[in-house]
């Protein structure tokens, strides 16, 4: 069965803090694990670390068993990856590039010409005969998606796969991972929360080289929506006397003279709590929780750590 | 360990090793590949343009200046005389940016993310470079000897000797792309590693050749000293621009580039082996 493992992966460039502190998380079987966090966080460091492309100042990393490091190409050998903007040769043609994956990944061209007709159907490839490095931007990405897939790796490791494609592309990779996440194990960075939203089942956040949160994405969307409630008053309240219900409410934003977004501690218990203060302020009308998005879950986690009742794993 | 979900009946069993190709598959596979690269790109018809020019300046220093002497081994001695600096300028351009364009540019993240060994990855780079490199070098033994035909025929010609060059050169140059291997896999800019390996070569080690000597010192530790041995090894008499005198015996030529291309070669694969690529 398909597996990433990070035990205690740490680096240290010798910066101001490093880069990544140890991190651990392990997954096994077919599914997608969205890679969250701002920039610096430490994504792209951790997939380098994942794929042999840095060594760990401390801890390891196992890609189906492998260590990434000392038998990096038996760790490689069944791993698909984007990392950072890779380039083939800028003479290959679109055809060379592929080939040259599947070759060194398979050592076969052997039913090649079927599966990049099954790729190009997929990611809309560039005229298989044109120079690689004549390719705008997103042709070449798609190119390089097309060579990461080739040969059917069952790990897909992936650096902001979007990054430089336009909305068309973008809805080509997102269909074509929702689709190969039920027999891949696919581990994704990005920024685009909507795409993570729809490819992923499990969410790792990350910011300052740390770790904060692990949880499926249905309990992360499930949990930061359950903190944020919108309340409707029959005549205008003071955003600031809703403000004072300090330390229930932990913080109060206008939606309009008379709806109001209301973050809070987030149990059963306190929910109830807010609902009676709330009706001392005046008559509520409605008390529901806020449809908060993926991004929103991000944002907080980013800002105030796991401290918002999630455990960090 | 948390399981995501089960793979569909119909996926491939994971077992990782099962289809990787053998390290020697991989290296004619990258051998191959960095041929095709080599032989599209400018720098190639660049370098065919410059031995062109070397050997036809040659060609008309000797037929029009009677600049050579006055039998075919000295013709192809005289020829010979300038195959080092021919050599240093072809594997710096060949292997300056072997290993270089992988950390300056984006094609490490889409090579190095395949399976293969970086070892093997350099060493069939590196093999592509020398056979590209000895089509050049090729090109300038075929005009030398035509040269040398034409002027004084076929009678006494020195073939043993020519194939002794020959062998003797592509050991220099097995050595001088080992050297631009070694910088290649240190610098990020393959400019910088080029650059560096022709000012080492020429400026260093062509100021220690060409200067110890008339200290009395032998410079054993270089390379285009050992390369002298290519034009020495062809028995000529009369004036060449180094002179046979100066030249290594052919023992010690062969054990200067040998340990050139052994010691740089492995120098060059140690750093890329572990070198971590950022940026």
């Amino acid at each position: 069965m398909s597996s990433i493992e990070a035990v205690g992966l740490t680096k240290d460039f010798g910066g101001e803090r490093p880069a990544l502190v140890d991190a651990s998380f392990s997954y096994e079987g077919a599914g997608a694990i969205g890679y969250l966090g701002p920039n610096g966080a430490g994504k792209t460091t951790t997939l380098k670390l994942l794929t042999g492309f840095l060594r760990p100042t401390q801890g390891f990393a196992r890609i189906n068993g492998h260590d990434a490091q000392r038998e990096r190409k038996a760790a490689l050998s069944d791993v698909g990856a984007v990392i950072e903007s890779p380039e083939p040769y800028p003479s290959q043609t679109v055809l060379e590039a592929i080939r040259m994956a599947s070759d060194f990944r398979r050592g076969t061209s052997q039913n090649l010409s079927q599966e990049i007709d099954g790729l190009d159907a997929k990611l809309d490839l560039p005229p298989l005969s044109a120079r690689t490095g004549r390719l705008s931007k997103g042709q070449r990405q798609r190119v390089v998606i097309a060579g990461a897939l080739v040969g059917d790796p069952k790990v897909i490791i992936l650096d902001e796969p979007s990054s430089g494609l336009d909305p068309k592309e973008r809805i080509l990779i997102r269909n074509l991972f929702k689709d190969l996440q039920r027999d891949h194990l696919i581990l994704m960075s990005s920024h685009l929360m909507q795409e993570v939203a729809e490819i992923c089942g499990h969410l790792i956040f990350v910011n300052e080289g740390r770790i904060l949160l692990r949880e499926t994405t249905e309990n992360v969307v499930g949990r930061f929506r359950a903190h944020v409630v919108d309340v409707e008053f029959d005549a205008p309240v003071a955003v600031d006397r809703i403000r004072a219900l300090a330390p229930l409410v932990k913080e109060a934003s206008s939606l309009g003279n008379l709806r109001f977004r209301v973050t809070f501690g987030g149990t059963r218990l306190a929910r109830g709590q807010l609902l009676r203060a709330l009706q001392e302020c005046g008559t509520v009308l409605t008390f529901q929780d806020s449809s908060l998005a993926l991004e929103d879950a991000y944002l907080t986690l980013v800002r105030d750590g796991p401290n918002l009742g999630g455990s960090v794993q | 360990m948390p399981a995501l979900g089960t793979a569909s009946p119909d996926a491939l069993p994971i077992e990782v090793s099962v289809g990787v190709p053998s390290d020697s598959a991989h290296f004619w596979m990258a051998l191959r590949y960095q041929l095709s690269f080599y032989i599209r790109t400018s720098r190639f018809l660049g370098l065919f343009g410059f031995v062109g020019a070397v050997v036809g300046a040659l060609a008309l220093g000797t037929v029009y200046l009677g600049v050579g002497g006055s039998s075919a081994a000295e013709v192809l001695s005289s020829n010979l005389a300038y195959f080092t600096i021919l050599g240093v300028v072809i594997g710096a351009f060949m292997g300056g940016d072997a290993i270089s364009m992988d950390f300056g540019s984006g094609t490490g993240y889409y090579a190095l993310a395949l399976p293969i060994r970086r070892a093997i990855l350099l060493l069939g780079r590196y093999g592509a470079a020398f056979l590209v490199s000895m089509v050049l070098i090729g090109v300038f033994y075929l005009v030398a000897v035509s040269e040398a035909v034409w002027l004084h025929g076929t009678g006494g010609f020195p073939w043993a000797a020519v194939g002794i060059s020959i062998g003797l050169g592509a050991l220099f140059i097995l050595g001088v792309l080992a050297v631009a291997f070694c910088f290649s896999s240190v610098f990020r800019s393959p400019a910088v590693s080029m650059i560096m390996t022709v000012i080492v070569l020429f400026f260093g080690l062509g100021t220690a050749t060409g200067e110890l000597p008339k200290a009395g010192i032998e410079p054993w530790f270089s390379v285009l000293y050992g390369g002298l041995a290519i034009a020495a090894a062809i028995p000529a008499q009369g004036s060449t621009l180094f002179g046979p005198e100066a030249a290594p015996s052919l023992p010690l030529g062969i054990a200067i580039m040998l340990g050139y291309a052994v010691v740089f070669l492995l120098v060059s694969i140690l750093v890329y082996e572990f070198r971590e690529v950022k940026g």
